[in-house]
């Protein structure tokens, strides 16, 4: 995961700076959107990191989302970003939409606190909010935004508890399969992002 | 900016997380023990769908499909093996054959059969609640082979089970819901009386490396989750409790040897000498082992054991271990052989036989216990259990019982499948 996230990074880098070369006279427009966030909860703080890379048309923009989300188990979401602005001004609000899925990627204290045998699937992720766009020369921008954040997490696992008849160990050790259970976590969060746009 | 946070902070006590717990929820479906009875007996012939436990009697090979019953199979020939009846008994484990009686366990119970005709046996007496262990009806304080009243007891015969999602505290722990018991388990007085039976044939049913039941002479010996115990079978419909002695935590098989009983456990292996009382089994020495399930069998001068690492022992070794018991009270390993996951074994003169799981049957000349050598090697499935008598080694595998024919040791092949 960490060389996905390293060549990622290097392959927004590259565009990044081959795209600005050639944006000028476009009306599509590279640009990148790269995000440090506050995610506020029930479980608590915690802080999460985003890079959002698409083309801006006119007051609108679309782009691919990647970041990592410590809040309660640290993932990887993964998602479409839509935006429009507000206004002719230099500085102006604007909204956004986010929506995509949400991988798992438990740290090793997180995994620590399970069984071996526990399973963590991908959900969704979605974040939804309002921002204000401060201009900073002729293209970079400044960002701060305010949103509501859900992402989706499904833990698998044996039900230990459930009531067998007593399984023979010696000779029958493949019958010990128990039923799974799981456990949905729906996580709602208020976040707000700080930003620079390229 | 910093506005913003505190405005964040102030409002996200709105934000709760919605998680929750989804399972399977049981509900049993009860029967009345007396009724419950009544159905524990012959019925036709059914598919092995799974084996579990071999006896063998004679032309019989009574064949156990754990917790359904046992598949009687009249083996006259064994290049023809016929499935010629089931015998229908829920929570069944374990079995031990005396010339015309079969005693299996029925969840807590014992049950005395009589197998004169194997096309129609029938149920000649319950020792209720014998095997605590694996007693699913009766209350904890029920005391073991008391008589009860089965008109008053419920036995959960099924489940209806749904899947049940419910809102979840991550922090507030999980406990286990023990269906122990049913509403309205009393014991009582009064059981229904056996009638007594005489039954002068005295030959014993060659048990399985991992049987759980053992008979010498007049006394069945059982082991349970820590201890053995003891049934005197001298009036053979009426097994009478005898006694109960601990051993220790998880005891796992028994091997009867002249007046000998080798117990196998996680822990090693133990050796009780019953003859002179063999009603109340003395400990007459052990060897201990690393932890790891471990079926044990003997001859008068050593015993065998494998062990093999599954999972529920928690064990890591899988090899042969072969002790001098020739002093019971300083028994010593003299060799042991790296294998695959050894299970089962059988020995026939000097020729052991030891089912390695996935590397199938393996059929060693161990005439000298330092030196064996490899005679044959079948790997056909998995298997795990093996009795061999009268040149025909009787193999339990995942699917399936399988006869091979050792009589000329130069020509061991496979005689049949079922």
């Amino acid at each position: 995961m960490k060389r996905i996230l390293l060549a990622l990074g290097m392959i927004s880098i590259a565009a990044i700076s081959s795209a600005q070369q050639k944006e000028a006279s476009k009306p599509w427009q590279f640009r990148s959107i790269n995000n440090l966030g506050l995610l506020e909860g029930e479980t608590g703080s915690s802080f999460q990191l985003q890079t959002i890379n698409g083309a801006a048309y006119k007051s609108w923009f679309a782009g691919i989302g990647l970041g990592i989300d410590y809040y309660r188990y640290r993932t990887i979401p993964l998602f479409a970003d839509v935006r429009k602005e507000f206004g002719q001004a230099k500085n102006k609000p604007f909204v956004y939409s986010d929506m995509g899925i949400s991988f798992s990627w438990l740290t090793d204290n997180q995994k620590m606190n399970y069984r071996t045998d526990d399973h963590f699937s991908n959900g969704f992720y979605g974040d939804w909010g309002v921002g204000y766009k401060m201009a900073m020369g002729k293209n970079d921008a400044l960002m701060i935004s305010l949103g509501y954040s859900y992402k989706k997490i499904t833990e698998t696992y044996p039900s230990y508890f459930a009531w067998y008849p007593p399984i023979d160990d010696i000779t029958r050790p493949q019958v010990n399969n128990p039923p799974k259970e799981q456990i949905n976590y729906g996580l709602n969060r208020l976040t707000i992002k700080i930003g620079w746009q390229f | 900016m910093l506005s913003l946070s505190g405005l964040v902070f102030l409002i996200s006590g709105c934000m709760k997380d919605k998680i929750t717990r989804t399972y399977k929820i049981s509900t049993p479906i009860y029967e009345v023990l007396s009724s419950f009875r009544e159905k524990i007996k012959s019925q036709p012939a059914a598919p092995v769908e799974t084996t579990g436990k071999l006896s063998v009697m004679g032309k019989y090979i009574f064949l156990s499909e754990p917790y359904k019953g046992i598949h009687v199979i009249d083996n006259s020939n064994p290049a023809i093996p016929k499935n010629i009846s089931f015998i229908n008994i829920p929570g069944n484990e374990d079995m031990a054959i005396r010339g015309n009686t079969l005693y299996a366990d029925a969840y807590g119970d014992l049950v005395t059969f009589d197998i004169s005709d194997p096309k129609n046996v029938i149920a000649k007496n319950f020792a209720a609640n014998v095997f605590p262990d694996h007693s699913i009806y009766f209350y904890a304080g029920t005391i073991p082979g008391a008589a009860i009243n089965p008109d008053s007891i419920n036995v959960i015969v099924g489940w209806i089970t749904k899947d049940t999602t419910v809102d979840y505290d991550p922090g507030g722990g999980v406990y286990p819901v023990f269906y122990n018991n049913c509403p309205n388990c009393m014991a009582a007085a009064n059981a229904m009386a056996p009638a007594p039976s005489a039954d002068n044939n005295s030959k014993v049913g060659t048990n399985g490396s991992t049987a759980r039941f053992s008979i010498i002479d007049n006394f069945l010996y059982t082991v349970g989750y820590s201890n053995l115990s003891t049934f005197d079978i001298s009036k053979p419909w009426q097994p009478a409790y005898s006694s109960t002695v601990q051993v220790d935590w998880h005891v796992e098989t028994i091997y009867p040897l002249k007046d000998k009983l080798f117990v196998g456990t996680n822990n090693g292996m133990y050796m009780y000498d019953i003859q002179n009382s063999p009603g109340t089994p003395k400990l007459a020495g052990s060897f201990t082992h690393v932890r790891a399930c471990d079926p044990v069998i003997a001859d008068d001068n050593y015993a065998y054991i494998t062990l093999n690492d599954s999972s529920a022992c928690l064990g890591f070794n899988n090899e042969l271990q072969i002790v001098d018991i020739k002093d019971l009270a300083n028994s010593f390993e003299v060799k042991s052989y790296q294998l695959s996951h050894p299970i089962g074994l059988s020995k026939d003169g000097n020729i052991l036989f030891i089912c390695d799981w996935k590397e199938g049957l393996k059929i060693y000349n161990a005439s000298d216990v330092n030196n064996l050598q490899l005679l044959k090697q079948f790997k056909d499935d998995v298997d795990y259990e093996v009795v061999a008598e009268n040149g025909i080694a009787i193999v339990l595998a995942g699917d399936g019982l399988y006869q091979y024919d050792y009589s000329d040791l130069n020509d061991i092949r496979l005689l049949s499948k079922l």
